[in-house]
């Protein structure tokens, strides 16, 4: 058998995304309080998140269907419109990207 | 030559079955010797680790990737996930007591390589906003965004499976098994693994290229043959010992 072969005419572009999906992984782990803190900010603000979106995708599911009056939309509009905001100022205030708010499930992909 | 203390720890790099020997001039992590520990009718190379965590550098990932390769020659190797170090005790207790599962393992890799395919796309442009009535709120305006997002979202979905479906048909009958990973939302939207029986590799190869043909728009990586890092299911047996530098 052969030694391993590598064809690809788009050696950069490859090597740039491989490198984004490596710069994902911690390469050691940090046990601080700092980190810890940072850690579990990380994984409870991920959890609102894909709650958020959640509740964003049912409420333009209901937008959609035609129940909801126009005032009602107006006011879930706007309380997501918040939770974003809000959810945005906790991202800032504990270091965090948008990237960071994720998980990784293995051989299901990612959460989010 | 002096006796290895019991509980020495072995740095384990893979499973074999139907191998007498290993290549004497194969070095594994830290430059170790690597050696041939059969247990009950199963080999497993391994190396003595004078350490209890196995640092995790350039070299090290190379000489774990080049102790299993060194046998691809000879039979397809159940890899271990790098940094698995254990003491032969525990290793012989394993092995025992999980023959039949991974007797099952070797059978679905048996006379087989990993080929592995990743396809970058250019990600489909998002909508144009649709022109809103001055009337309507802020929070109206917000949902009716996030809606076209959805849409977006959908629709991006829809076209990266579409490329995941046309992969699957290029390769039918040529793959025992695969392990497909899409991202609708990434550059990087599908990185496929496929189990290929080495007999079948150059026409697997031949298919693919012709496929690519077809495809202009995409953007491919096509490599292999590696050992069924995909497909050997037994990396998380054991607890892997990194080293925190």
């Amino acid at each position: 058998m052969a030694d391993p072969e590598i064809e690809t005419s788009h050696v950069e572009e490859f090597v740039e995304q491989l490198r984004c999906v490596t710069d994902t992984l911690p390469s050691r782990i940090n046990i601080d309080a700092q980190s810890v803190e940072q850690g579990l900010a990380k994984l409870v603000l991920t959890l609102i998140e894909f709650i958020r979106r959640l509740l964003e995708k049912q409420a333009v599911r209901r937008m959609e269907g035609g129940d909801l009056s126009p005032e009602q939309i107006e006011e879930l509009g706007l309380a997501l419109m918040k939770l974003e905001a809000k959810l945005q100022e906790l991202k800032v205030q504990f270091g965090l990207a948008d990237e960071d708010l994720n998980l990784d499930l293995g051989p299901i992909g990612r959460l989010i | 030559m002096a006796a290895r203390p019991p509980n020495m720890k072995l740095y384990s790099y893979c499973m074999v079955e139907e191998l007498n020997s290993v290549d004497t001039q194969i070095r594994g992590i830290s430059d170790a010797p690597v050696r041939l520990l059969n247990v009950d009718d199963l080999g497993v190379l391994v190396s003595d680790s004078p350490s209890d965590t196995v640092p995790i550098t350039r070299d090290n990932a190379f000489a774990h990737a080049a102790v299993i390769r060194s046998v691809l020659d000879r039979t397809t190797p159940l890899p271990f996930r790098f940094g698995t170090l254990v003491t032969e005790q525990q290793l012989t207790s394993y092995i025992s007591s999980r023959k039949p599962a991974l007797q099952t393992n070797f059978a679905a890799v048996r006379n087989c390589v990993e080929m592995s395919v990743k396809i970058i796309w250019q990600l489909p442009m998002a909508q144009a906003p649709d022109t809103q009535p001055l009337t309507q709120g802020v929070g109206t305006t917000f949902l009716a965004q996030k809606r076209r997002e959805l849409a977006g979202d959908e629709r991006r979905s829809a076209q990266a499976e579409e490329i995941a479906t046309w992969l699957k048909e290029t390769v039918t009958g040529l793959t025992r098994d695969e392990r497909v990973t899409v991202r609708p939302a990434q550059k990087l939207v599908l990185s496929a693994a496929h189990l290929v029986e080495r007999p079948a590799v150059p026409e697997y190869r031949e298919k693919l290229a012709t496929a690519r043909q077809a495809r202009p728009e995409l953007h491919f990586l096509l490599s292999g043959p590696w050992p069924p890092y995909s497909f050997a299911n037994i990396e998380l047996e054991f607890k892997t010992q990194f080293g925190v530098s």
